[in-house]
């Protein structure tokens, strides 16, 4: 690993352990001094990124004059190349993306997982354990032991073993829901007092909710449980409203919408955006980030947005070291505040006509 | 005294005759409003209504029902067959007519047909109010029709009760409101489902001899893939292009984007912009940069081709973006059509199919085969969907 890597981390290192400690973490000069140190690194040994930066007419000679200029890949990009600024056979963790209507996925390569690590780890106990409360981890994502290549089952299964009380259970296989393994371990959790983190997609709540509304399961989780729900519809021909879906998840499991929190992250970045605790009780909530990771709102043409006007979500994540700092996205928000509204993927535009769209080929499948 | 068929049919075509004419006040109020539900632009929704009702002719009326019946007079009384017996074809009930994904007017030749076929006919209509306003012009021509024919908008448990109450039930939509419906219906009720469907075309090195029929060729794939901003079932999404010709089809897929610029001249664009395109058109641009591909989209942006993008994918089914396949011949398109499993509609070609062209298009599961720069222009008699036009609302009664 050369020099100008090991600086760089040492620096994004520093930013997560400010803030983790309480402190601010990146101011915007510090962010956009950053930002573009990673990007030029990037341009560097990233041969595809900089070929399309080339095309975008940004190179080391018309460098970028901000970390908002700097080219976003798409998302889509990382099934198209490798997007890796070292050897991937020397990858510490190698996360595969979901697509929508792709048969192939793509590969997100880090070359060091302790900035992945800490990066998720600051994240999630700032936003989900912030009264430091050793949970037992429920989780409906992917077991990291039958898929090492989903991010999200790496997550959980990290926090699971670092935050949990070493009684963490893994309830889908596949896309098929264990409720009654799950229904059998919630009520060993709750015959124990001990709080549980039920973490999924909302995909898999809403299989769970399914199952155990239809046996008429109801529980009453212990104090101080929490749920984390992440997008999960992504490839998914069915769709759910959230706010049902989360009074579905007060009723049956007894945890109140408040201790609901949605969770926004993607293979494609190091870092995740979680609901905003203040506005975790409200109708529209606010998702807030990291410092290291700020998004941009643009129109399809690339025009930065003003808040609260809707348009796509582009990502600059500095965890992103070793891959691409910038990555543009199908996911539609607008700006509010310190952070940003989700309001669902560009794919999910319902059809105006009666020709074929992406949703009709899911539902095919 | 009920109307003969031929007296309806007669009725049929003369409203759509008046329809015909862009300065007929109730076309001109409803071009508007579809203009509004649909964002097209003007001449696009007068090209539509052109279309639409210039099909509905006497003449095609008479040839298609004669066609499926075997005699126009069947519908009146019974008629001698060759080696059957007998037969009479009376309406096979109430007619209800669900259009929810459509683009425009595609009830209105169900409806036609439900009216040959004597049947009431019930049209949940759309909020440009099309059909009712056809609707009304039949009823000035035969009178009898205004309680025949009725169009409203409804929903929910008002709409479950009304299908129920119909013998057939017609319905365009996503597989899971076809599914939805079907599901609603009592078991007698005839359905007749239209799931949503692409079209694809193919180009043969014949069209590829030379610039200009190259050109000639790329503005038929263009009008195909820009009408109705590839909302429709017929709407040109993929386009195969075969190598070997003196103009090889990277250079066509230029072409066919020179020719996007002109037809757009032509059909402009709507004011709603196909988001997911321009999300597109980045990652192509990626693709491009490595060497994968290419990406054209024109002098104004305003349309999408994308040649040779990842094989492994559906082709992109996004407003006014057609993906441009080089292929060594039609086993290579048939191929990449079974692999993605897409329902089609349409296979349009450049010129008429050879056995191999023709066999590919049919194993692919085209409904219809036609030419390039046709493929919106399907004429009333061809059975959309695969089913016939007035079958579906008839029912036989036979003497032996």
């Amino acid at each position: 690993m050369s020099v100008d890597a090991r600086a760089l981390d040492e620096a994004f290192l520093a930013i997560v352990r400010d803030w983790a400690g309480g402190g601010a973490g990146c101011d915007e000069a510090r962010f956009d001094e950053l930002a573009r140190a990673t990007f030029s690194y990037q341009l560097e040994r990233n041969e595809p990124y900089a070929r399309f930066a080339r095309a975008c007419g940004v190179d080391a000679a018309h460098p970028p004059r901000s970390w908002r200029e700097i080219p976003a890949v798409p998302s889509a990009a990382f099934k198209d190349a490798t997007l890796a600024t070292f050897d991937v056979a020397q990858a510490e963790l190698v996360f595969h993306t979901s697509g929508t209507t792709a048969a192939r996925s793509g590969k997100h390569y880090f070359e060091r997982a302790l900035l992945y690590d800490a990066a998720l780890l600051a994240g999630f106990d700032r936003f989900m354990l912030a009264d430091g409360a050793r949970l037992r981890y429920l989780n409906l994502v992917p077991n990291p032991r039958c898929r090492p290549h989903s991010s999200l089952g790496y997550m959980m299964g990290h926090v699971s073993v670092l935050r949990g009380d070493g009684a963490a259970g893994y309830f889908l296989d596949d896309d098929r829901v264990d409720a009654a393994g799950f229904s059998a371990a919630l009520a060993e959790a709750s015959r124990r007092g001990r709080p549980v983190c039920i973490a999924g997609t909302a995909f898999a709540f809403a299989a769970l909710l399914d199952a155990l509304e239809a046996q008429g399961s109801t529980f009453a989780a212990p104090p101080g449980s929490r749920v984390m729900e992440t997008g999960g519809f992504k490839g998914r021909a069915r769709a759910v409203e959230r706010g049902e879906l989360y009074a579905r998840l007060e009723w049956t499991l007894g945890i109140a919408q408040s201790s609901i929190v949605a969770e926004y992250g993607m293979t494609e970045l190091a870092s995740q955006y979680y609901d905003a605790p203040a506005s975790r009780g409200a109708a529209v909530r606010v998702k807030v980030a990291p410092p290291w990771l700020r998004t941009l709102v643009v129109d399809p043409s690339g025009r930065e947005l003003p808040a609260g006007e809707p348009g796509f979500l582009r990502h600059v994540d500095l965890g992103n070291r070793s891959s691409a700092v910038a990555i543009e996205t199908e996911d539609r928000g607008y700006r509010s505040g310190e952070g940003i509204v989700l309001l669902g993927r560009a794919i999910d535009a319902p059809p105006r006509g009666c020709s074929l769209d992406a949703e009709d080929l899911i539902a095919a499948r | 005294m009920e109307a003969r068929a031929e007296q309806l049919i007669a009725a049929v075509a003369d409203a759509a005759a008046r329809w015909c004419n862009a300065d007929f006040p109730p076309r001109v109020r409803t071009a508007h409003a579809l203009a509004a539900r649909t964002g097209y632009s003007a001449p696009v929704v007068d090209y539509a209504l052109d279309r639409l009702f210039g099909a509905v002719t006497r003449e095609a009326l008479r040839a298609t029902i004669a066609g499926e019946l075997g005699a126009l007079e069947a519908l009146d009384g019974f008629v001698a067959r060759q080696g059957r017996p007998d037969v009479w074809f009376r309406p096979a009930g109430k007619v209800a007519i669900v259009s929810s994904d459509t683009t425009i007017g595609v009830a209105l030749h169900p409806l036609v047909f439900a009216v040959c076929a004597k049947a009431e006919v019930l049209v949940k209509d759309r909020e440009d109010r099309l059909i009712a306003a056809f609707a009304e012009t039949l009823a000035q021509e035969r009178p009898e029709l205004a309680e025949r024919v009725t169009s409203q908008p409804w929903d929910g448990a008002e709409g479950a009760a009304r299908l129920a109450e119909a013998g057939v039930v017609v319905a365009f939509g996503r597989d899971a409101t076809l599914r939805a419906i079907r599901a609603a219906l009592p078991p007698q009720t005839r359905f007749v489902p239209f799931g949503h469907r692409t079209s694809v075309g193919y180009v043969t090195r014949t069209s590829l001899g030379d610039e200009a029929a190259a050109r000639r060729c790329a503005r038929a794939a263009a009008l195909d893939a820009l009408l109705y901003d590839g909302d429709g079932c017929l709407s040109l999404h993929a386009l195969f292009v075969e190598r070997g010709g003196a103009i090889e089809p990277e250079r066509f897929a230029r072409l066919v984007s020179e020719a996007c610029d002109e037809v757009a001249v032509e059909f402009p664009a709507g004011p709603l912009h196909d988001e997911r395109a321009a999300l597109y058109r980045k990652r192509l641009l990626f693709r491009a940069a490595q060497g994968a591909g290419a990406v054209h989209s024109g002098a104004h942006g305003g349309h999408t081709v994308a040649y040779d993008p990842p094989g492994d994918e559906p082709p992109p089914l996004f407003a006014r973006t057609l993906a441009l396949h080089a292929v060594r011949g039609p086993g290579e398109a048939l191929a990449y059509l079974r692999e993605h499993a897409l329902p089609l509609e349409g296979f349009a070609t450049d010129v008429p199919p050879g056995p191999e062209l023709l066999a590919a298009a049919v194993a692919g599961g085209a409904t219809r085969i036609a030419r390039l720069g046709t493929l919106q222009d399907p004429p009333l008699g061809g059975e959309h969907g695969g089913a016939g036009r007035i079958l579906p609302f008839v029912r036989a009664i036979y003497r032996s």
